[in-house]
């Protein structure tokens, strides 16, 4: 009896461990790319200093100069790409939410779904056949499109789970006090669902802010024009990153790192915000 | 809340277009002295887009009016690109093919009309080996190609010694490396072996993907893109490679003296890749015939100075240009890439300019 209950317990000890080093396991990468990047790119940063933001891309062998363009090409992106995604996207998520045993709100759910999966590279030749080409010219917009495109199905999903997640009592009040079905969506379920769809807002925007397949074929590229017309081509830190990487030029992997950890920065202060406060979401 | 978003929207929104007016007015203000702003965009290969990104950044500075941007998406993107009509000018290490060039005369885009191509930068593809102990390594075209067939299986074969008298190669397995993606470089080299080894021409051939028999013996290593191929070199001792020569000076590697037609062994450096180049300029298609250019001709060069394996990369153009200022703009920075830019002080190391013989036949045939 003693016996088999110490075997027991040390049973679950090794199965408690095993878990624990496997989760560490997964986590590590995560870590690891963080902690590279910034022993990296953190020297990259202070050495190029202001210039690093706001210059044009240094000669090949030639100092750090600057990942203006980039930089500018990103904000612009990822604000259009916003503007064209985000209500769309909404308004797909409260559909589906509201109509969620019509064969349309099914198949919009499931269509989502696949999306979010998507081959992104197949997105940005979808926008290239569709924009770039009659437009005949990389553009911002064609490169925005391609990006809100990337960005819908997140922003949707999530907007349909926080709605689906509030207690049917809600709406059943809502309904009892004699409001129509529209005041009901809009003034009280998604009043009470706001930090749901925020949190796929700001997911969606971070996931596009660090996308390069969507852009290969869309936006163009910059490193020396900051901003010349939104159907003119522009630049994208990740799509910099992707360039200068392949480069022999030390001065260029140095740019990649310091890039890179720009990127980081960018992404982790739209992301850990939201993953935080995600703990208040829940009614 | 939702005030305050829209106001944050309606800011940003307001500050876009407060930069690009403000764009807008200093591209009015300088027209009334030089001529207007202008853009221009190009894509294509990668081999050659540093020396590319180094010669806009010295011609933006000369000419504040002009502002180039140069994508390296690939040869294949470049081409496709430009027949499209989406950039400017594009880059390609391999000249186009016919039907493309057909597309190209027959059916050009909005963009422009009359393709032109000509070659603008000269590299070479080196090997390079890994030998502890060996500090230099002559090979010729044979046993070359009988290392990277398999063939010759040990460092110390009698071919390798005949030809390295006083070298101490050590008994060891040679472990070749190779290129695991399609590769304009792995065309190259592969054409090369053709030329100089009728068994390597039956059995193997030429491609940017061939066949190597090396992987079977167990001798092969693929690496992807030259950095891979590089940091196998590096980590692999007794091991040999292919690769460009900016990446091998970059990287500090060894390289092979290979014997050239004229049976001289020559290193890769400007005044060996200029010469072989020189020796084969009547070889360069004019550039409103680019389809015509045969790899087989540019390789293996003779003279008593000329490297064997030399690569032209090749800019696409239009003769006409729709928009009148981009016409100019395009044929002044090629105009200048031709001339003060093969100038050595503007070459990035690893390349080498185009010799006068050819860039005075490209600048009169392209008539520009």
């Amino acid at each position: 009896m003693q016996g088999s209950l110490r075997l027991r317990l040390f049973k679950e000890k090794l199965f408690l461990l095993s878990i624990a080093v496997l989760t560490i396991a997964t986590v590590l990468p995560l870590f690891h790319i963080m902690f590279s990047i910034m022993i990296q790119g953190i020297p990259v940063l202070i050495k190029g200093g202001w210039g690093f933001l706001t210059g044009t891309l240094a000669p090949p062998g030639g100092g750090l100069g600057g990942i203006g363009p980039a930089i500018v090409g990103t904000f612009i992106l990822t604000f259009l790409a916003s503007l064209i995604g985000l209500p769309v996207a909404i308004f797909t998520g409260i559909y589906a939410a509201e109509y969620p045993n019509s064969l349309i709100g099914r198949a919009t759910k499931t269509l989502l779904m696949v999306m979010m999966e998507f081959p992104t590279i197949l997105v940005g030749l979808f926008v290239m056949d569709l924009v770039v080409l009659p437009m005949g010219s990389y553009s911002a917009i064609a490169g925005a499109l391609s990006l809100a495109i990337v960005m819908m199905p997140y922003v949707a999903v999530y907007t349909d789970e926080a709605l689906r997640n509030i207690p049917p009592k809600y709406r059943e009040g809502a309904f009892s006090l004699g409001l129509t079905r529209a005041k009901v969506v809009f003034r009280v379920l998604v009043g009470l669902a706001k930090k749901g769809i925020m949190t796929g807002v700001l997911i969606g925007i971070a996931k596009v802010a660090g996308e390069t397949a969507p852009l290969l074929f869309t936006a163009g590229g910059a490193s020396r024009v900051y901003f010349d017309g939104l159907n003119r081509p522009v630049g994208a830190i990740p799509l910099l990153i992707y360039n200068l990487v392949q480069q022999p030029y030390t001065n260029y992997h140095e740019i990649a790192w310091g890039a890179s950890l720009l990127l980081m920065i960018i992404f982790l202060a739209l992301f850990l915000p939201i993953r935080l406060s995600l703990k208040e979401v829940k009614l | 809340m939702k005030k305050a978003l829209l106001l944050v929207v309606l800011l940003a929104a307001v500050a876009i277009c407060g930069c690009a007016q403000n764009k807008a007015q200093n591209k009015v203000t300088p027209t009334t002295t030089t001529s207007t702003q202008v853009v221009l965009i190009g894509d294509g290969a990668t081999f050659p887009w540093p020396q590319i990104t180094n010669w806009i950044n010295i011609y933006m500075k000369e000419h504040p009016n002009v502002k180039i941007e140069y994508n390296g998406g690939g040869s294949g993107k470049g081409q496709a690109d430009f027949a499209a009509g989406v950039v400017d000018f594009a880059g390609s290490d391999p000249p186009l093919k016919k039907n493309l060039w057909d597309r190209l005369v027959n059916n050009p885009p909005a963009e422009g009309k009359g393709p032109l191509q000509f070659p603008d930068i000269i590299g070479a593809v080196v090997v390079c080996y890994n030998v502890p102990g060996v500090k230099q390594l002559r090979l010729d075209g044979k046993t070359l190609a009988d290392i990277f067939m398999g063939k010759i299986k040990y460092w110390d074969n009698e071919e390798i010694k005949k030809l390295n008298p006083g070298v101490n190669l050590p008994h060891k397995e040679i472990i070749v490396i190779h290129r695991s993606d399609a590769s304009g470089t792995t065309d190259i080299f592969t054409t090369y072996l053709c030329l100089v080894s009728p068994e390597w021409n039956s059995t193997i051939g030429a491609g940017k993907v061939v066949n190597w028999p090396v992987d079977k013996m167990g001798r092969g290593v693929g690496g992807k893109g030259n950095p891979g191929v590089v940091a196998e070199l590096k980590n692999t001792p007794y091991s040999i490679c292919y690769t460009e020569l900016s990446y091998a000076i970059k990287e500090n590697l060894k390289i092979v003296a290979l014997k050239n037609k004229d049976g001289y062994f020559v290193l890769p450096n400007a005044t060996t890749i200029k010469a072989a180049a020189s020796h084969v300029s009547m070889y360069i298609a004019p550039p409103t015939a680019g389809y015509k250019e045969n790899l087989r001709q540019l390789l293996n060069a003779p003279g008593k100075d000329s490297y064997p394996i030399v690569a032209f990369s090749h800019l696409l153009v239009w003769k006409h240009y729709s928009d009148p200022v981009k016409d100019k703009a395009v044929h002044a920075f090629i105009k200048w890439i031709l001339t003060q830019g093969q100038n050595d002080k503007y070459i990035v190391p690893g390349y080498v300019g185009l010799p006068k013989s050819i860039t005075q036949k490209v600048l009169q045939e392209a008539g520009i």
